[in-house]
């Protein structure tokens, strides 16, 4: 008996050993200072002065309007792009699908703009919208609409839509893709038999079964949304943006430019944890739908 | 180049035959052979470094640059540790860093007589508050009116003396090149509002024994609001955002026929608007009365000894000489481009410096820049809440850059208002509104 517990305490200590790089990373880097901003967000802070304050910040950012406010454009991304996104890289699987063989050079094109920087393609974006040089201004003198400013503060919604599916669609389309690789031929080689078009297998047999990977991945953009910073803040040198046009960019300058550490370490934590409600409860009712439907 | 070379000896003999005063100007440092860390995004600090070092080969400089570090400065601070013996902060930021604890006093090093000094009167009021001094002055932010005289030339546009002409110029440039822009005040950037405010001869606020003090819709701030608020109205001209690659490019290319910026913005359109070698010049901003002429600041930066120094005699040593002393001020002007130091020793190495420049084709422009330093006759204290000033301001100029807002001049009492309710949010609550200081 006793060789066994020491032959099973043995491979316990083995897991962990591969396991330590991780780990010493995710406590240090992840758990740690998660701590710390659990700490830090219960005092108050002027300069190098701190003072323990309680609940006092988070009392106060519920009151703090430009907080709720920053979650305006994050809202906008989570309704309309995350959808569109989703839906055009769903689109795009399938016809990646159609070329398995030789749609490579595809799906590599489609999947480098993941590869660049959110913070450099900002930048390129950024003349491209810029007025004096962008590239859409010969075009916008054909028009005849020279006067035409492209870069104005109501026009960065859809600026940013633009950059975010530019970025992460042929991205997301590859996951779909691969999702949809492993779904068992013989489905769609039934349906093709019972005279079902490409269309219709794609939507009516492959989406239903691609449900899973979509819910994850709209998780994840859910998350990109909340979180979104790189875009924002690259315009912000071509119009003014207000100091809390996303939560992430009103957490940065409160920390930042204003010095208020431990008021953005609540505005943080309130952040995370909205942003994990939210992923439960589209987990808890995909998860319920799916239960409810096995039940049947 | 003989004559320059006469003037060259002749300083060096006069100022070899005055050690007593310079002995005065510089403490000596007895203390143990000891390192001190700054940082400072001022190009080749190196060369004034080295000079330093030559008079003081106790005190060894450890130069660090990251660009502007304000993020790294404030967590450093709100961190209680890791800030360097000395910070480079711009004036308008400094009060700030005063207010929150970041910096050591040095009187005892540096006595305000010296300092007024060495750097006048003025100069309290960036790198002192009720009379403890943390740090030096280095580079001047004095306005001045950069112009393309090619445009003026090919427009016929005058050099305007006065403000009233000034509008009379860009009016008459609108007519006749409507598709070119004769002046773009910056969207937000506001240092530049402060800065044209503090030009007229006023302040919008200052601090005293204590207490802010606000008063941004005073009659001289409402004129100057009301004076950009009349063209920008009526179209002659527009707000730009500035420090962009289009705002370059309308530099670089002329679209633009006039700047109007700190001094050191000299080497700023050198290195942005190549293309535009020899169409530039300069010249100290229009005033109400020409012959009572004043000027304000827009920019420059001090060097500070933070609190955090574990050797601030040595700092503090340190930041009078590399900002007062001759060898150290020459370096400036050489290799870090600055086109003119506050401190009053500058006119000692003037001479010498004010060579003629190609890029302004051909005009000395050291000496009108330090002409328009020299014409800084007033000072205020600027708020605690730069960052918030800044935003408030910008986010008011967009608005009406986007139509939201209809008479530019109306954005004065909106901003006062903001920024005295983000005092109120800050905690202040020594804020004495609608009057300053004398």
């Amino acid at each position: 008996m006793r060789w066994i517990t020491k032959k099973r305490l043995k491979s316990t200590a083995k897991a962990y050993l591969f396991l330590a790089p991780f780990l010493v990373l995710f406590i240090g880097m992840v758990v740690y200072p998660i701590g710390l901003g659990v700490k830090l967000s219960t005092y108050g802070q002027r300069g190098a002065r701190m003072w323990y304050v309680g609940a006092e910040n988070y009392t106060r950012i519920f009151s703090d309007s430009m907080f709720w406010q920053s979650f305006r454009i994050p809202l906008f991304l989570l309704l309309i792009q995350v959808p569109l996104m989703l839906f055009l890289a769903t689109i795009l699987a399938f016809l990646y699908e159609t070329r398995r063989r030789d749609g490579a050079v595809f799906r590599f094109l489609y999947y480098l703009p993941y590869t660049i920087p959110g913070i450099v393609s900002g930048l390129v974006w950024s003349y491209i919208f810029s007025d004096s040089m962008s590239p859409l201004r010969p075009v916008l003198d054909l028009l005849g609409r020279s006067d035409v400013k492209l870069l104005t503060r109501d026009n960065v919604p859809p600026i940013l839509l633009v950059i975010i599916l530019w970025q992460f669609t042929g991205y997301t389309a590859f996951l779909v893709y691969s999702s949809l690789i492993a779904i068992p031929r013989e489905y769609s080689e039934a349906a093709q038999l019972d005279g079902a078009s490409f269309w219709q297998i794609a939507f009516r047999i492959k989406l239903p079964l691609l449900r899973d990977p979509l819910i994850t991945m709209f998780i994840f953009n859910a998350i990109g949304a909340m979180q979104v910073f790189n875009e924002p803040w690259m315009l912000g040198g071509l119009v003014v943006l207000p100091l809390n046009y996303t939560p992430a960019m009103y957490i940065y300058n409160s920390a930042f430019s204003q010095g208020r550490f431990t008021y953005a370490a609540a505005m943080g934590i309130i952040l995370a944890g909205l942003t994990c409600l939210f992923s439960l409860y589209i987990l808890r009712t995909a998860s319920k739908q799916m239960l409810g439907r096995r039940l049947e | 180049m003989r004559v320059k070379r006469f003037f060259v000896l002749l300083l060096a003999v006069l100022v070899l035959s005055v050690p007593a005063l310079a002995a005065d100007y510089y403490p000596a440092y007895n203390g143990p052979e000891t390192t001190i860390t700054m940082w400072a995004w001022t190009s080749n600090e190196n060369y004034s470094i080295e000079e330093f070092q030559k008079a003081y080969p106790n005190i060894k400089v450890i130069w660090e640059d990251f660009g502007v570090h304000y993020e790294k400065a404030q967590t450093a601070l709100a961190a209680g540790s890791g800030l360097p013996d000395v910070l480079m902060v711009e004036y308008s930021f400094a009060p700030e860093y005063m207010d929150l604890g970041a910096f050591q006093p040095i009187n005892q090093w540096l006595d305000v007589d010296t300092f007024v000094e060495l750097y006048g009167e003025e100069a309290l009021g960036w790198c002192s508050l009720d009379g403890v001094i943390y740090g030096t002055p280095q580079d001047s932010g004095a306005i001045a009116l950069f112009y393309r005289q090619d445009l003026f030339d090919r427009y016929g546009i005058e050099v305007p003396e006065t403000w009233e002409d000034f509008a009379v110029q860009a009016r008459k440039f609108k007519e006749v090149a409507p598709e070119l822009l004769f002046n773009g005040p910056p969207v937000g950037y506001a240092l530049w509002w402060v800065g044209m405010v503090w030009q007229a001869g006023a302040k919008m606020f200052d601090y005293h024994d204590g207490d802010w003090y606000i008063n941004f819709t005073n009659p001289t701030a409402q004129q100057v609001f009301e004076f950009w608020g009349e063209l920008f109205d009526e179209g002659i001209i527009e707000p730009v955002m500035w420090w962009n690659a289009d705002w370059y490019n309308s530099l670089n290319e002329g679209t633009t026929a006039t700047v109007l910026n700190g001094a050191w913005f000299a080497e700023w359109l050198r290195y942005n608007a190549p293309d535009s070698e020899g169409q530039w010049r300069v010249m100290a901003p229009p005033n109400n009365d020409p012959s009572n002429p004043h000027n304000g600041m827009l920019g420059g930066s001090g060097f500070y000894v933070t609190a955090h120094s574990k050797n601030p005699e040595a700092a503090a040593i340190f930041v009078n000489w590399l900002n007062s002393h001759p060898d150290s001020l020459r370096c400036l002007n050489q290799y870090s481009n600055l086109p003119v130091m506050v401190s009053t020793r500058y006119a000692e190495i003037l001479d010498e410096l004010a060579v003629e420049d190609s890029f302004f084709g051909g005009q000395v422009i050291v000496e009108t820049l330090w002409d328009a330093h020299n014409r800084i006759n007033t000072t205020f204290v600027g708020l605690p809440i730069w960052s918030n000033l800044d935003s408030s301001l910008s986010l008011l100029i967009q608005d009406y850059v986007d139509g939201k807002i209809s008479r530019f001049a109306d954005i004065l009492p909106m901003w006062e208002q903001d920024v005295i309710n983000t005092m109120k949010e800050f905690g202040y609550t020594n804020v004495i509104i609608g009057e300053l200081p004398e």
